[in-house]
């Protein structure tokens, strides 16, 4: 698919008819158009002259189809005969289509654009005028700013030194196993405890940890000096890391991080079954806790720095509409992964252009796409969750909508698989099958592009085009369940210089992308692309031995 | 008694119309029309269309056509293509593959429309 060419919005070049209308007219048709402008409080923008509810064609008095306001005259014509409409007189080629208030070159029979006019139109919505700067350009070349595009490293197609053998026996072969990347290592599981390990192996290989830990910057001699409090959740992470990345093959047992991860979460202190999500965020928290203080000692206000926000921390914004009189608030709210539900819609992607599909077959797959779509679609408030609106100073129905305005250097993506049902106090999980791809682009749940997309195909800055992040990502890592609620069963899939891993607990082994493709998701750990790239290249250049110099120096692990 | 009343021709027969009627070129409007003007002036034709926008968005009808009108556009080329391309294309596929339940949740609205508006 696509457009890696082209920047996603650009000011597609006037036809000379636009053009000519502009230097004859200037701003006059649209200003005086303003007073037909009509907007709904979910976009929609249509033009309505309050004296005569129902459009006429000024030619045929039709009523049905499409209507065309003339700039320059001011009547109205039906899509038959808005061509003679112009060809009967001179120079009235540029009009507006009523219902939808967009621009239309008679004489080209196409949609054309103006920045200029979706500005007027624009200043009719109920939202929050950024307070935009003009430096000279307009407001379409402002938009047309490239986004920093990656610095060249490509898609790096590792060769590897040493083939093993694919079937690799698990315990059987170590010499197949020493073929291995540095940092693929078994754990063994400790009483259920695969939710952990599936989760840690991921934690693992997430570029900002992994450089974090292995170049010490949380270092362990320090840390008990400094602390009275024996109990430091990165002191353990760092010994795993150690661990896992010695070069040592037999699985490790990661006890002293069990332990001190139940000192921190006693709640869940427990050799029950446990959700991996859960842990998940508790160990992100376990670290902030205690980096935290450290590194945001220095900076009242801001991010927080501690390698737990830096890795995983974006910024979710969440627009409420009153369905009365459009007016939105804005609000927004950090995260360090997104919760999404499954989508269930009955629709399948494949094959569109090629065989007629109804909606109404059962070929449904849901996809991760979708479920994002999904995420950041408009949500009509149910009449029993009626919000304040302040413009109309009483409660209204509402509408909601999420985007997601800053992404993270590692997206962790997070499946509702497990439904909690208030009405029949019963749990059960939803094992329907999601298709995810490998490469993933978020602009489309940009909330520049969400924001944008709400007010149909207008050429507008909206605040914050984020043309400074980057939101081409790579899969690193999906963390998969099987099994039922009760009594189920973690396993990690590793991608590592293009080749994929299973992580079983303390079974580690080569698989073909395909069982990864087929697998049932549960977690999915996304990596920004021009991360992803440099942390392979950064592994691949050490051999084993080495590696684990290297590492002695710098990690100063015994 | 009512009974002879239906029986006979002479009722049902259409009224003759007034002298001043044929002075105004007015054009007699079909029971069609006379139902759609009364939905949009009611502002229910504007209810329904977002109604239908709505449905047809959830059920991913409107993804579908999209995906048509890139496939086409890659085809044609991003430049030559014109709205009346996409109008022509669309039109057929997009009629039959609306679900049946989009149909009959409006066909259900516009009969309640009717009742109300008691036509």
């Amino acid at each position: 698919m696509t457009r890696r060419n082209n920047p996603p919005y650009t000011n597609p070049k006037p036809c000379e008819h636009l053009s000519d209308y502009k230097l004859k007219h200037g701003f006059n048709g649209y200003k005086s158009l303003q007073k037909f402008i009509r907007t709904t409080p979910n976009g929609r923008t249509s033009l309505e002259n309050p004296n005569t509810k129902v459009p006429t064609c000024d030619s045929c008095n039709g009523y049905r189809g499409r209507f065309y306001f003339c700039l320059v005259c001011s009547s109205i014509s039906c899509s038959d005969h808005v061509l003679f409409h112009n060809q009967s007189r001179n120079g009235h080629d540029i009009a507006v289509d009523v219902e939808r208030a967009e621009l239309f070159c008679i004489v080209c029979r196409d949609q054309v654009y103006d920045p200029d006019f979706d500005k007027a139109v624009m200043s009719k919505h109920r939202i929050d005028m950024p307070n935009v700067e003009s430096d000279g350009k307009s407001i379409g070349e402002r938009l047309c700013k490239r986004k920093k595009s990656g610095s060249g490293f490509g898609v790096v197609d590792q060769m590897r030194d040493l083939k093993g053998p694919k079937e690799s026996a698990l315990m059987r072969d170590q010499r197949a196993k020493s073929c291995y990347p540095l940092g693929l290592r078994g754990l063994n599981n400790l009483g259920n405890t695969c939710f952990m390990n599936s989760v840690l192996q991921a934690m693992l290989h997430a570029p900002p940890l992994r450089s974090y830990f292995l170049t010490n910057q949380h270092n362990r001699e320090t840390c008990r000096k400094r602390s009275v409090d024996r109990l430091c959740l990165p002191c353990d992470i760092d010994g795993i890391f150690s661990a896992v990345f010695s070069g040592d093959r037999p699985p490790y047992s990661p006890a002293q991080f069990l332990y001190s991860w139940w000192q921190h979460s006693a709640n869940l202190a427990s050799y029950e079954q446990q959700d991996a999500h859960e842990f998940f965020i508790s160990l992100l928290d376990g670290i902030h806790e205690k980096e935290g203080k450290i590194r945001n000692r220095n900076r009242e206000n801001g991010d927080c720095q501690c390698i737990a926000h830096r890795g995983f921390s974006g910024l979710l914004r969440s627009d409420v509409t009153c369905m009365t009189c459009g007016f939105t608030s804005t609000t927004y709210d950090p995260y360090v992964d997104i919760s999404l539900n499954l989508d269930t819609s009955n629709y399948s992607m494949t094959d569109v252009a090629k065989k007629p599909i109804k909606p109404n077959e059962s070929s449904s797959i849901s996809t991760l796409l979708g479920c994002l779509d999904l995420f950041t679609r408009p949500e009509k408030l149910g009449s029993d969750q009626k919000l304040y609106c302040q413009n109309c100073q009483e409660r209204q129905d509402s509408s909601k909508q999420m985007s997601i305005r800053r992404l993270p250097l590692v997206l962790c993506l997070h499946i509702k698989r497990f439904e909690h049902s208030l009405i029949s106090k019963m749990s059960r999980k939803i094992d329907r099958y999601l298709h995810f791809p490998f490469s993933l682009d978020m602009t489309p749940y940009l909330s520049s592009s969400i924001v944008r997309n709400r007010f149909g195909n207008r050429i507008f800055a909206f605040e914050g085009d984020e043309s400074d992040i980057s939101t081409e990502f790579e899969i690193l890592a999906v963390v998969t369940h099987s099994g039922t609620l009760e009594s189920g069963h973690y396993v990690t899939y590793l991608r590592l210089r293009n080749q994929w891993y299973k992580c079983d607990d303390a079974w580690i082994t080569e698989v073909d992308e395909e069982i990864v493709r087929a697998s049932q998701c549960y977690m999915m750990f996304y990596v920004q692309k021009m991360l992803y790239h440099k942390a392979d290249e950064n592994m691949s250049h050490l051999t084993t031995s080495s590696k684990e110099e290297a590492l002695h120096r710098v990690a100063g692990f015994s | 008694m009512y009974d002879d009343i239906y029986r006979r021709g002479s009722i049902n027969r259409p009224p003759t119309p007034d002298a001043e009627d044929d002075q105004i070129q007015e054009k007699q409007l079909t029971f069609q029309e006379i139902i759609d003007i009364k939905l949009i002036e009611s502002g229910e034709k504007e209810r329904l269309k977002e109604l239908l926008r709505e449905r047809l968005i959830e059920c991913g009808w409107r993804d579908e056509m999209k995906a048509l009108c890139r496939a086409f556009a890659q085809k044609k080329g991003r430049d030559n293509v014109t709205l009346d391309d996409l109008v022509q294309l669309l039109t057929p596929k997009g009629r039959a593959s609306v679900p049946d339940s989009v149909k009959a949740e409006l066909l259900q609205r516009i009969r309640s429309f009717l009742a109300s508006a008691a036509i």
